[in-house]
């Protein structure tokens, strides 16, 4: 007779860490196609070094680390193909091809694999990886975007004409440099005629994807929803003019970062309130760095909050079912403490 | 008569696998020839032996009394000649006395006197001296539980039964309705208090349409939803309060029992018949004819998966009790206690035997945990060796190791083992 000892609790849902990647990977699908559609051939080269890049470092990592060959084929998690994928979609599509090879080796081998692999990183590796390019390679990250082959359906000036080869600038630091929108916000929506990295231009197949986290129950709806909506508000609190709230959040990379990169599990807090708190400074910090700054930071802010996650979760903490509430225990310390002055006009008046 | 219930908007829903064993009626099992009857079968002290090796009983004759208040009077199960008095091991590790009766056919049988007169007192009397104690699991002495130290004014049976695939309290709501009903009017009596309530999720429509028809009780019909038959969801769910950190139910007000104990207290009083024998489902895909048995206490689990057809040739995890709460056994060679619910033969593939992986801090253990702890916390605490850590931010000694976080855990995390750990360092420590 055979026994085969389990832990309670003896049966288990079904999600597993694999299938959380592989949910990731769906959702990322439509804004990959829709890249390689916009950009061409260099994007699905740039998405393909960054993947296999990302995978080669990882296992040659765990090889070095002298990690059997078989273990790590067997519990691979997809998580570097995620980061792959997601850096890949941050990046100008005409960056040669060291760029996204060197930023997705340092995202995995850095950020990642240093801290101790999976779960254990400080900060999101693919936005990382994207900081580091834009550090390192600023001449391509700064002013070499290219527009998709694809034209502005409503041009608002001439400017925008089809099959422009260099803007030079995308919309959002034009915007943002006070010289005003070349097209309209439909186009911002879906990312025609619009400048900016393979992944981040057509907002409509990132919200599908979205749609599909949130229906996988990947994520929370709220996230998102905070991030953008207060990133907006506050863009229009600084420019004093409630029309910027669709530009500002249609253009540069607040969808891709609110949706996929803001939302990533390790780097955010554990807790439900936690992270409605974390979403709104988000909000905050990227629309008062992008006024500073004149430049797209979603990348810069996320990195930012990421560092401070873990004070997130030492003092943001869920009360204990049962235990009196905030407002409960001020009210019974109220009570004490008048008893207690009660006590002392009476002793005061017995004397 | 039906109330109205709340929502506890935590725990999980799960695949109940009840359809198995839910529509095998109860069935007597016939004695064994040998029983071994634990001396500890609740919490508290072990009950002290009043037999000697060769003396013979009678089937529910007193052969372990009560040491202590905290503590239940142990009977015989079968009549017979007691042949030994030893150690043996529990399903959960340690071990324990055990009285070894040899069965000799006669069935003869004793019975507790008849009560003069039901009163709160001789009733909680009674409980006391037939032994009962809490069947849901956790064996604490009802008697004890009948003289609570703060005023009370509600009664809840609890016929929940959220673990899957157990079903020997939805068969015995079916089954013996009224004299559950009985029973529970009886604690209610003990008590002094009106109100009682019997708590059914509605994964069991026949047995609340079954409740709802008798008089005196209220019923309240429960969401489906793991962990429910826990005390203090239990209680928030039908009454609303919330009970305190480290408080008692009695604290609020209010008094949980399970069904089959108000079952035991009816047989007990009205019929005067000690605690022997209690109702447990064996089941799961790795039995081949599921069912639900009134077994003498101390019989093994081997004649009991016999009884029910043996396993199929992929049984490969046995368990006493529930699938989320229960102990994995390593052998079958243990013997039921007034408190085993279930024994459960599941196949490598219900069993969940994969490795734990890296948690990805996806926050589903804490979103799921009904008592609003920080379950990756208590792990990621816990196994750095920082168990104060582990209490403060984790609330460790809060968890009532549901283990609804490991359920849910895509990383297959073994955190109930963590927190079990921690708990018993914690205690070390103190």
């Amino acid at each position: 007779m055979k026994y085969l000892v389990s832990d309670s609790p003896h049966i288990r849902g079904k999600r597993t860490t694999r299938g959380i990647m592989l949910d990731v990977l769906i959702a990322l699908l439509p804004a990959t196609v829709v890249g390689c559609i916009y950009f061409g051939g260099a994007a699905v080269a740039s998405i393909a070094i960054s993947v296999v890049s990302a995978v080669a470092a990882e296992v040659v990592f765990r090889l070095i680390k002298r990690e059997n060959i078989k273990d790590i084929l067997l519990n691979f998690d997809l998580t570097s193909v995620v980061t792959g994928l997601l850096l890949a979609l941050t990046l100008p599509s005409q960056a040669p091809w060291y760029v996204p090879m060197l930023s997705s080796i340092f995202a995995i081998v850095v950020v990642k694999m240093l801290f101790g692999g999976t779960g254990k990183n400080l900060v999101n590796p693919a936005i990382t990886g994207r900081v580091f390019a834009f550090i390192a390679f600023q001449s391509v990250m700064v002013s070499g975007w290219l527009a998709p082959s694809i034209g502005a359906i409503s041009p608002v000036a001439a400017s925008g004409a089809s099959g422009s080869v260099s803007t030079g600038a995308t919309q959002l630091t034009s915007m943002l440099g006070g010289n005003g929108l070349t097209v309209s916000d439909l186009d911002l929506f879906l990312g025609t005629g619009v400048a900016g990295c393979i992944g981040e231009t057509c907002k409509l197949a990132l919200l599908i994807g979205g749609i599909y986290l949130v229906v996988r129950r990947v994520i929370k709806l709220e996230y998102p929803v905070i991030y953008i909506v207060v990133t907006g508000l506050v863009a229009c609190a600084i420019g004093k003019d409630i029309g910027l709230f669709v530009p500002s959040i249609l253009s540069g990379g607040l969808f891709l970062g609110a949706i996929f990169m803001a939302t990533d599990y390790v780097t955010s807090p554990h807790t439900r309130v936690g992270n409605w708190i974390y979403m709104a400074l988000l909000g905050v910090v990227t629309a008062a760095l992008r006024a500073a700054t004149k430049i797209e930071v979603v990348s810069f802010a996320i990195l930012l909050m990421n560092l401070l996650v873990p004070m997130f979760n030492a003092y943001i903490r869920p009360r204990v079912f049962g235990a009196p509430s905030f407002v409960k225990k001020l009210k019974v310390k109220l009570a004490e403490a008048r008893e207690k002055r009660a006590q002392k006009t009476d002793k005061e008046d017995a004397q | 008569m039906k109330i109205k219930t709340k929502f506890f908007c935590r725990g999980v829903h799960i695949d109940d696998k009840k359809s198995l064993s839910a529509g095998c009626p109860i069935r007597d099992v016939a004695a064994p020839d040998s029983v071994a009857i634990a001396l500890s079968q609740h919490i508290g002290k072990p009950a002290k032996p009043v037999v000697a090796v060769g003396d013979v009983v009678e089937r529910g004759a007193l052969i372990a009394e009560a040491d202590g208040a905290v503590s239940a009077n142990v009977f015989a199960s079968v009549s017979g000649k007691v042949i030994a008095i030893e150690r043996r091991p529990l399903p959960r590790g340690g071990e324990t006395d055990c009285i070894v009766i040899e069965n000799d056919g006669e069935n003869r049988e004793v019975s507790l006197k008849p009560l003069q007169e039901i009163t709160p007192d001789s009733v909680r009397e009674r409980v006391r001296e037939a032994g009962i104690v809490g069947m849901g699991g956790a064996g604490f002495p009802t008697a004890v539980k009948l003289s609570p130290k703060t005023p009370v004014d509600t009664l809840i049976v609890n016929g929940a039964e959220c673990e899957p695939y157990l079903t020997c309290d939805h068969r015995l709501m079916i089954e013996k309705t009224d004299e559950i009903a009985e029973g529970a009017k009886l604690l209610a009596l003990a008590l002094g208090v009106e109100r009682v309530i019997v708590a059914i999720e509605l994964n069991k429509p026949d047995a609340i349409a079954k409740f709802d028809g008798v008089d005196g009780v209220l019923v309240a019909e429960l969401r489906k939803r793991y962990p429910m038959g826990s005390e203090k969801h239990l209680i928030y769910s039908c009454t609303g309060r919330r009970v305190p950190p480290g408080k008692l139910p009695a604290d609020v007000g209010v008094i949980v029992e399970n069904v089959a104990t108000a079952l035991a207290v009816y047989e007990a009083v009205k019929l005067g018949k000690p605690l022997v024998d209690r109702v447990m489902t064996v089941s799961g895909e790795g039995v081949k004819e599921p069912a639900n048995l009134r077994v003498p206490l101390g019989t093994s689990y081997r004649y009991l998966l016999d009884l029910c057809g043996g396993e199929t040739d992929d049984a490969s995890t046995y368990i006493a009790g529930g699938p989320m709460m229960g102990a994995t056994l390593l052998s079958t060679d243990f013997h039921t206690r007034k408190t085993d619910s279930g024994l459960l033969v599941l196949t490598a593939r219900q069993a969940s035997i994969a490795a734990p992986t890296a948690c990805i801090h996806c926050g589903r253990c804490a979103e799921v945990c009904p008592m609003h702890l920080l379950p990756m916390d208590i792990d990621f605490y816990t196994l750095a060796g920082d168990y104060d850590m582990a209490r403060d931010r984790g609330g460790v000694l809060n968890c009532i190791e549901c283990g609804t976080c490991a359920y849910v855990c895509p990383a297959n995390r073994a955190l109930v083992q963590s927190i079990q750990m921690c708990k018993q360092k914690l205690r070390e420590k103190r």
